[in-house]
C-alpha cells in the first residue's frame, strides 16, 4: 500500500517538475486496516532517495456514514449494527473505505 | 532555481490507480470473456467445498480453471485436481493475501483458450484479501455459523466489498449461536446491494440457488 502511495506521489511530482516533495496529505477510511503510523514508517522507509525523500504524510481519518432510516445521518469510527444515535436497526453505511490521495506540498 | 512551494490538488484514489498487474488481470479476462471470482473467507469456512461444488455444477459445460492460494501446501490444489480441472496453486508463503503480480503469472501459464470461468480461492484471511483487488468480477466472502455472527463489523471491509455473501454450515444452526437476521442486516448495511445465500454442503440445502445464481452471472459475460 505505500508502495502504491509513493508510486502515485512520485508520478504526480514528476508531472508538476518537483525538485522536492514537502507533504502528502491523503485520506485513510477507519473502515481500513490501515495504521496511520505502520504506513508513514513504510512511506518515508521507501521513500528513500527519492524526490518524496523526507517528505511526510499527512493522514486525514475518514469516518462511515450512517444513514437511519428514523433520524437521519450521523457518523461512527467503526461498522455499527444500529444508528449509534436511535439505536434504530435500519440503516445503511457509506464511506469509510477511502484511500485517495488529496493533494502535494511540492518544491518546485 | 526554484520557485517556491506549492500545493497540488491530486485527489486520486490509490485503488483506483491500483497496480499494474490487477489491470493487466482484468483485461486478459475481458479479452478472452472469462468471469472471475475471488473467494474470501477464514481458514475453514468452506471455500474448497464451494469449488468443488462449482466444479460438479459446471462439469461438463466448458471451462473452468481454479487458482488456489495457500501460505503452504498443495492440499487444496490436489483435492481440486480429482476433478480433473486446470488448477494452479500459488504459494504466498511470507504473504497472508494473492499479490495481482502472483496470479498474473499464473494466469499467463495456464491455458485459458476453453476457460469460461476463473474461480481464485484466495489465503484464508478476511483482512488483507479485502484490501487487494485481483482484478475479478465478483467477490465472494464466505462465513460460517461456527465463526459468530460479529464477523461483518469486525472485518467490515471485506463485506463492504464483497457482491455475494454465502453463510455456510447452515446445518449447523441448532447448535451455536450465531443470529442470521443480524448477519443479514449488518451486510446489509455494509452493502445494500449484497446478495445473500445460506448454504449447507452437507444437506446440500441452498447450493442450487447460489450455484444458479453464478451460473447466470458467468453466463451475463459470456461472448
Amino acid at each position: 500500500m505505500a508502495n502504491e502511495v509513493l508510486n502515485v506521489v512520485l508520478s504526480e511530482a514528476e508531472r508538476h517538475a518537483a525538485r522536492k516533495v514537502e507533504s502528502v496529505s491523503l485520506r485513510v477510511g477507519v473502515l481500513r486496516a490501515i495504521e496511520p503510523e505502520h504506513l508513514s514508517f513504510l512511506f518515508s522507509h521507501l521513500a528513500h532517495g527519492t524526490l518524496a525523500d523526507g517528505a511526510t504524510l499527512d493522514i486525514r481519518e475518514e469516518p462511515v456514514r450512517v444513514e437511519c432510516a428514523a433520524c437521519g445521518v450521523s457518523e461512527a469510527r467503526s461498522m455499527p449494527w444500529e444508528c449509534p444515535r436511535c439505536r434504530g436497526s435500519s440503516i445503511t453505511t457509506r464511506g469509510g473505505d477511502s484511500l485517495d490521495i488529496i493533494s502535494l506540498e511540492i518544491d518546485v | 532555481m526554484g520557485a517556491g512551494k506549492v500545493r497540488i490538488e491530486v485527489e486520486r484514489s490509490i485503488q483506483q490507480s491500483a497496480d499494474e498487474s490487477s489491470r493487466a488481470i482484468r483485461s486478459l479476462l475481458a479479452g478472452r470473456g472469462i468471469y472471475a471470482l475471488n473467494l474470501i473467507s477464514s481458514p475453514g469456512s468452506g471455500k474448497t467445498t464451494l469449488i468443488e461444488a462449482l466444479l460438479d455444477r459446471f462439469e461438463g459445460k466448458g471451462g473452468v480453471a481454479v487458482v488456489e492460494g495457500d501460505i503452504e501446501t498443495e492440499i487444496d490444489a490436489e483435492r481440486i485436481r480429482k476433478h480433473g480441472v486446470q488448477v494452479r496453486q500459488i504459494n504466498t508463503r511470507s504473504s497472508c493475501h494473492i499479490q495481482p503480480s502472483q496470479l498474473l503469472a499464473v494466469l499467463r501459464e495456464m491455458d485459458l483458450s476453453e476457460t469460461r470461468l476463473l474461480i481464485v480461492e484466495n489465503v484464508g484471511n478476511l483482512v488483507c484479501p479485502a484490501e487487494v483487488p485481483l482484478g475479478e468480477d465478483t467477490r465472494v466472502v464466505l462465513l460460517s455459523v461456527t465463526e459468530g455472527d460479529e464477523k461483518p463489523l469486525k472485518y467490515p471491509l471485506v463485506f463492504r466489498t464483497s457482491g455475494l455473501l454465502v453463510i455456510t454450515k447452515t446445518d449447523l444452526l441448532p447448535y451455536v449461536k450465531f443470529d442470521v437476521g443480524k448477519v443479514r442486516r449488518a451486510a446489509r448495511a455494509a452493502n445494500p446491494a449484497v446478495e445473500i445465500f445460506e448454504v449447507s454442503a452437507v444437506s446440500g440445502a441452498g447450493l442450487p440457488a447460489l450455484l444458479d445464481r453464478i451460473e447466470s452471472l458467468r453466463a451475463s459475460k459470456a461472448g
